[in-house]
């Protein structure tokens, strides 16, 4: 079966779109997870990329990366709480244990871990989004030309992740097959033969890649990408990175969880959320309005 | 004449580590567009010519290399795979490592990009071998979406795209059905024809493809044991090595009728001489099977596999019951649902309606044996007391300290399955109810085959309903008595070994097709046309008759 988060061709804007405006319009929203702490902000970036997924028809990868971000989100707060007791609002009074110390569970530390989490979420739904609407054959041709060997490593690991989980899992389903008195087969020997099988797979994929002639000099020439979806995609990405760069240059979006948690939800804010999702779906309305012109 | 496009000399080489060489003082020359075959049973040096001749040997597998090698002109010791591969493509064995592109439209743009040809002509190339395969309709395509016959024709254009003076393929119709093998020979042969390119074919089922070479070169333990056309060929297999015969040569040779090097060509020599058969009068009345006796009763079995929309329908309301001691094979094309319904058996899927019962124990052997080795020594893959009637019974405990990995073809498929039966026994030191094996043929050469032909059988002579998932037609006649065919995961039909593989044209043998569904194998083929013959003779006037 194919993973949710392998690369589906499609004709979405994203699909179509050169790499370089594909990248740039899901780093933006990427930049926004690693730049702002403030949760409004960060919510609008995981829905625009959500709505983006979905609109590019991929839906299995946004919610296969909701699963897991969500998963993260939970341990990222749960262990933020453990490690973390400062704040001035106490839910739950710990007590004092050697070596660990204070044990108070606090608001502030409760939503400093959340938006941890928040952040870790909407980056790997950035990244489920990339994952499966950019074709990683585009990224590495796009490579090639920079660094020819490395493409060629990079083309090789491509290669080997879906067979390795193809190989995993045909060797678990081999396990399960052997008889009550065979020997079970633990992690370990398992683990082991998952790699011997991956290193045999890998000299094989290495073989046709060399075959195809990845280790010629570099004679690229690379197509022109006659896609019109390349510039709105481009224009998005690059709005939502210099809007949202102003806008934290200006104060706009703070966050402090200590001493006390303070989220600006000003209207400032609430315009910057907004316009990061209405930027994020113009590269699909743009599409829909010259689809009915 | 003009050079050959490839030219071994006295080559011998030897992978790193070998004691022995893999190929040895090998002479070998292929003209531009010759269609030549590569026989010999597994382990005769076949894959390790193929990948002398596109440079993968020795650059990539590394080795030493004695003698001359050269294609196209160019010597292979200088020129890497890379370069060669602008005049020679490999198509290998296993689908799944030959694609190394996320898309089938960049899968096979992808030579033709590293070489620096212009967008323009990459697309026209794309159109035309794609067209020339027929998998235009691939081409937006993810390819690990793609099925194992689907691959191999990606493969093959990725390998035509450079439009290579010679094409290399191992084994190609291994993982295919009868009807996809077929269609990948006759393409192969319209390339040939209609482009020039020479095509260098290593098969074990000769049967598919002899018809359609120039000439066979025959392997054994390396060197080149024979090399000359089809006809001669069949005479010098006969003599020397007859598993190396197709089955309608072993049958009219020992008719005294000649070496047909097709089922044409059968048929041409039996009417010449005016040699009819009939089929004997079958009393083909469908035995009653008893659910209550059942080692495997399926009944509206429902599987659905993938998620969300690439949820497809594998198996729809199947029905199918087998009792102890059965000996079936199961066909259909690639994508039937045969596997399908083996793992549903074995509880690995879960069906979404019907049901699925094997109530005196199953025992399902996977495609690849070799993943149920995990240990080193063989008395390690299998522990206790109960372990040891399973070695017994396969003949396998004297070798408790061997690897597995250093046993032979034979004796690996024999641990696999004292491993998948071990402490399965339903009843003291019985077999399960049900064996079950799925295609364990590939890449197997008829000796391994018969071999496997024999176990199922004994296995079957120990009570078990022993069940094989194969495409391979020929090995279906030596092993079974009953067919099940299966059909967009319903059966299709289901009936003796004889009723089926006799009458259609895809799913029949050779011997089959040749004597119009009369007989089955070249043993019951053979007493008919005696029988014939003798009637002949009987029939014609003193002096003449049949020589």
């Amino acid at each position: 079966m194919r993973s949710a988060l392998a690369y589906t061709p499609g004709r979405s804007p994203l699909h179509r779109a050169s790499v370089g405006a594909a990248v740039l319009y899901l780093g933006s929203l990427a930049a926004i997870a690693f730049v702002y702490p403030n949760p409004l902000v960060l919510l609008a970036a995981g829905v625009a990329a959500a709505l983006a997924g979905f609109a590019a028809g991929a839906r299995r990868a946004v919610l296969a990366s909701l699963r897991l971000g969500l998963t993260l989100f939970i341990v990222m707060a749960a262990i933020n709480i453990l490690v973390n007791h400062r704040g001035d609002t106490v839910l739950v009074r710990g007590w004092d244990v050697p070596v660990l110390g204070n044990t108070d569970v606090t608001l502030e530390a409760l939503v400093e871990g959340a938006v941890l989490g928040l952040r870790v979420m909407v980056a790997v739904l950035v990244f489920g989004v990339y994952s499966a609407c950019v074709d990683p054959d585009r990224v590495l041709r796009a490579l090639r030309p920079v660094a020819r060997r490395s493409a060629m490593s990079a083309g090789l690991v491509t290669r080997m992740v879906p067979l390795a989980v193809a190989d995993s899992a045909r060797l678990r389903e081999a396990a399960a097959l052997r008889g009550p008195a065979a020997t079970p087969v633990g992690r370990g020997a398992l683990a082991r033969r998952v790699v011997e099988s991956s290193l045999d797979r890998a000299v094989d994929v290495a073989a046709t890649l060399e075959l195809r002639g990845h280790s010629l000099p570099g004679r690229t020439r690379p197509r022109r990408d006659p896609s019109r979806d390349s510039v709105p995609v481009a224009v998005a990405g690059a709005t939502v990175l210099v809007v949202s760069a102003a806008a934290a240059l200006a104060g706009i979006g703070e966050f402090e969880a200590f001493p006390g948690v303070k989220v600006d939800a000003g209207p400032a804010t609430l315009a910057l959320s907004a316009l990061v999702i209405a930027l994020a779906a113009v590269p699909f309305a743009v599409r829909r309005w010259r689809e009915r012109v | 004449m003009s050079d050959p496009v490839l030219r071994f000399e006295g080559v011998t080489y030897r992978y790193p580590g070998a004691a022995a060489p893999a190929i040895a003082d090998v002479d070998l020359a292929v003209e531009q567009g010759e269609f030549v075959l590569i026989a010999g049973r597994s382990g005769s040096g076949k894959s390790t010519l193929l990948r002398a001749g596109c440079g993968l040997v020795p650059h990539f597998h590394g080795g030493e290399v004695e003698g001359e090698l050269e294609v196209a002109g160019l010597d292979v010791r200088a020129h890497g795979p890379a370069e060669l591969a602008e005049f020679v493509g490999l198509v290998a064995q296993e689908p799944e490592s030959q694609v190394v592109s996320t898309t089938v439209r960049a899968e096979i743009e992808l030579p033709l990009e590293l070489r620096g040809v212009s967008p323009a002509a990459r697309s026209r190339a794309v159109e035309e071998v794609s067209l020339a395969l027929a998998i235009e309709g691939l081409l937006g395509r993810a390819t690990d979406s793609l099925s194992g016959g689907e691959l191999q024709r990606v493969a093959l254009a990725a390998a035509l795209a450079t439009r290579p003076r010679l094409v290399l393929l191992d084994e190609p119709t291994s993982q295919l059905d009868p009807v996809a093998g077929d269609e990948l020979i006759s393409l192969l042969r319209r390339l040939n024809e209609e482009w020039g390119v020479a095509v260098l074919l290593g098969e074990h089922r000769l049967e598919r493809c002899l018809a359609a070479a120039d000439r066979v070169v025959a392997l054994a333990e390396g060197r080149v044991a024979f090399d000359g056309g089809p006809t001669d060929f069949l005479e010098w297999a006969l003599e020397r090595d007859e598993a190396l015969a197709t089955p309608g040569a072993r049958l009219l040779n020992r008719a005294g009728l000649g070496t047909p090097t097709s089922v044409r060509a059968a048929r041409r020599a039996l009417a010449a001489q005016g040699v009819s058969v009939r089929a004997p009068e079958a009393d083909e009345t469908p035995p009653m099977r008893r659910s209550d006796a059942a080692a495997l009763e399926a009944r509206g079995l429902w599987v659905e596999l993938g998620e969300g929309e690439e949820r497809t329908e594998a198996l729809h309301g199947l029905e199918l019951l087998i009792e102890p001691g059965e000996r079936i094979a199961l066909m259909g094309s690639n994508g039937a649902g045969k596997s399908t319904l083996l793992r549903a058996a074995a509880g690995l899927v879960e069906p979404q309606r019907g049901r699925i019962r094997v109530p005196r124990g199953v025992a399902l052997l996977p495609q690849r044996p070799g993943d149920l080795f995990v240990h080193e020594r063989v008395r390690e893959e299998l522990e206790g007391e109960a372990a040891m009637p399973s070695l017994r019974r396969f003949g396998l405990e004297a070798m408790l300290d061997a690897d597995p990995r250093d046993l032979s073809g034979g004796e690996r498929q024999r641990l696999a399955i004292s491993i998948v039966i071990a402490g399965r026994e339903a009843d003291g030191d019985e077999l399960p109810g049900i064996v079950l094996l799925d295609e364990p043929t590939r890449g197997m050469d008829r000796y391994r085959k018969a071999e496997l032909a024999r176990l199922g059988s004994e296995l079957a002579g120990g009570g078990a309903a022993v069940v094989i998932a194969t495409h391979d037609v020929e090995f279906a006649t030596t092993f079974a008595d009953r067919v099940v065919l299966l059909a967009r995961g319903e059966v299709a039909a289901d009936g003796s070994a004889k009723e089926l593989l006799t009458g259609g044209w895809y799913f029949s043998s050779e011997v089959a097709r040749i004597l119009d569904g009369a007989a089955i194998g070249v043993e019951d083929g053979l007493a008919l046309l005696r029988e014939s013959l003798a009637r002949m003779r009987d029939a014609a006037p003193a002096g003449g008759g049949v020589s």
